[in-house]
């Protein structure tokens, strides 16, 4: 996989997050965070474990107890962020709660910069047009905004970032099928824990249905098992400052589907002056992360 | 003796292949009919992310099973009409549509490194979609004079391109760079 390549299918892995919503508009809103965690990635575990068990068992005999306890680190990380971000939601209304998720965007270079790793001066160019983006779309809201609730998404932010740089350390180091199946099976234990205490009654407790089961399934393909298993592939390529500038399109691809699908699908909502522009400044951020600008001397030595 | 031996085996294999491709469709299209366009007609369709993948790494088999994953799939969704006969061929056209450019027309082998690699692939999906939309439309038109047409060829055209190109082709990258398929284009089978 080229660079190319792996900015693809990065675009790809946040065009599957980004459709979350959707997803989540057919499963009922009494069914907890934790228990759609629990039951995606379990499918999601299930699927990868069965179909690529022959290479998930030669990366075992090779990395073993190394590669389990770095994911479980990764698992931890994870859930611990998606917590922050549950809660941290709360404060903001659903677009501009979207917008601060790209705060990751920010915080991750200056945490490896406090690692003492070196980031471009195109990354940084990228990095300060997506925080235009997102000020200009929180704007006015965020005089309003609770402080609670942007200290808590900073943290989640924050912690995010730290699990962006060390799965892109590992995904260099493991097999990344071996790397998402572990991530899927450590997330599936920690929330189902979560869940019996906030939930005891837990599966029981669901309303099931055709919907709800057919939803289910659609999330474990999509956002655990495919787009987390590409996103480790491309991790391999990409840098983690690039991975995260890329990831900040969701909003992007979030404002375009409440804009054009049909509202039996999603919560539709025309977006304000102020989103439209900020999302534009994210875009712009992303590009100049993409695409690779050569000088012409460079362009003729490759050329010779 | 041995090279009816072989060519039996050959043809088991192909079978075999041929139902884990209608199994694997299946297992992506049947939850996906939650998400319907017009009842009983369309449905957001992101299985068609299978259909360069089925094209290009499996040709006339893989275009063959994702024609009969499509009738089978219609079958269990209880929307089996006189239209899923054009739904059968525009369904085996439109992976046949990517085989027959990678693997006769194309003078290079099925690679997406490159953007002129990419542009390629875009407009071998827009062909094979359009051609999917102009099989099935007017058959459906003809049958059932109340479905809106228009969607009708719009929901077509924009499954048949936005899923094969937003998600196929980094299915596909996945497949080529990392987990070595081979394009069928590479073996040159004769016609």
């Amino acid at each position: 996989m080229n660079k190319l390549q792996a900015n693809l299918c990065l675009i790809c892995v946040t065009l599957c997050w980004s459709t979350e919503v959707i997803i989540f508009s057919c499963i009922p809103d009494g069914i907890l965070p934790f228990a759609t965690t629990v039951i995606t990635s379990g499918i999601a575990s299930v699927i990868l474990s069965v179909c690529f068990f022959r290479r998930i068992k030669q990366e075992m005999a090779r990395s073993g107890k190394k590669l389990l306890l770095r994911c479980l680190l990764l698992g931890v990380v994870k859930t611990a962020y998606d917590i922050l971000f549950l809660y941290g939601l709360n404060y903001f209304d659903v677009s501009t709660g979207a917008f601060t998720f790209c705060i990751t965007v920010v915080v991750l270079p200056v945490i490896l910069l406090t690692m003492k790793r070196d980031v471009s001066k195109k990354t940084w160019a990228s990095v300060i047009l997506v925080l235009a983006g997102i000020a200009c779309a929180l704007g006015g809201t965020l005089v309003h905004a609770q402080f609670l609730g942007l200290l808590i998404m900073f943290i989640g932010c924050t912690v995010r970032a730290f699990f962006i740089v060390k799965l892109n350390e590992y995904a260099k180091e493991h097999d990344p099928m071996t790397l998402s199946t572990w991530i899927s099976i450590i997330s599936t234990v920690l929330a189902f824990v979560i869940w019996v205490f906030v939930q005891p009654s837990t599966f029981a407790a669901i309303p099931w249905s055709g919907t709800v089961v057919a939803s289910f399934f659609i999330y474990a393909y999509f956002i655990v098992a495919f787009a987390q298993t590409l996103n480790i592939f491309a991790q391999k390529r990409a840098t983690a400052t690039g991975a995260t500038i890329i990831y900040s399109l969701e909003i992007v691809f979030s404002l375009i589907w409440s804009y054009i699908l049909p509202a039996s699908l999603i919560d539709r909502m025309t977006p304000s002056p102020y989103h439209v522009i900020g999302a534009l400044f994210i875009v712009a951020g992303s590009l100049i992360e993409i695409i690779e600008f050569k000088s012409r001397r460079v362009r003729n030595a490759i050329k010779e | 003796m041995q090279s009816k031996n072989k060519r039996f085996h050959e043809t088991l294999r192909t079978a075999g292949l041929f139902l884990v491709l209608v199994l694997v469709y299946l297992i992506l299209a049947v939850p996906f009919r939650v998400m319907t366009v017009i009842p009983g007609f369309t449905e957001i369709r992101p299985v068609q992310l299978l259909k360069p993948v089925y094209g290009v790494f499996f040709g006339i088999p893989g275009c063959l099973a994702f024609a009969v994953g499509n009738l089978i799939g219609d079958l269990l969704g209880d929307s089996l009409k006189w239209s899923s006969i054009a739904g059968f061929a525009a369904n085996f056209a439109g992976p046949f549509v990517f085989w027959l450019f990678w693997s006769r027309l194309s003078k290079t082998t099925f690679s997406l490194r490159r953007g002129k690699d990419l542009l390629k692939q875009l407009a071998v999906t827009a062909a094979s979609a359009a051609s999917e939309s102009l099989l099935i439309t007017p058959v459906v038109m003809l049958v059932y004079a109340d479905v809106n047409a228009a969607l009708f060829a719009a929901t077509v055209f924009l499954n048949g391109t936005v899923f094969p190109l937003l998600l196929g082709i980094p299915l596909m990258i996945l497949m080529q760079e990392e987990f070595g398929f081979r394009p069928c284009a590479a073996r040159r089978v004769p016609l």
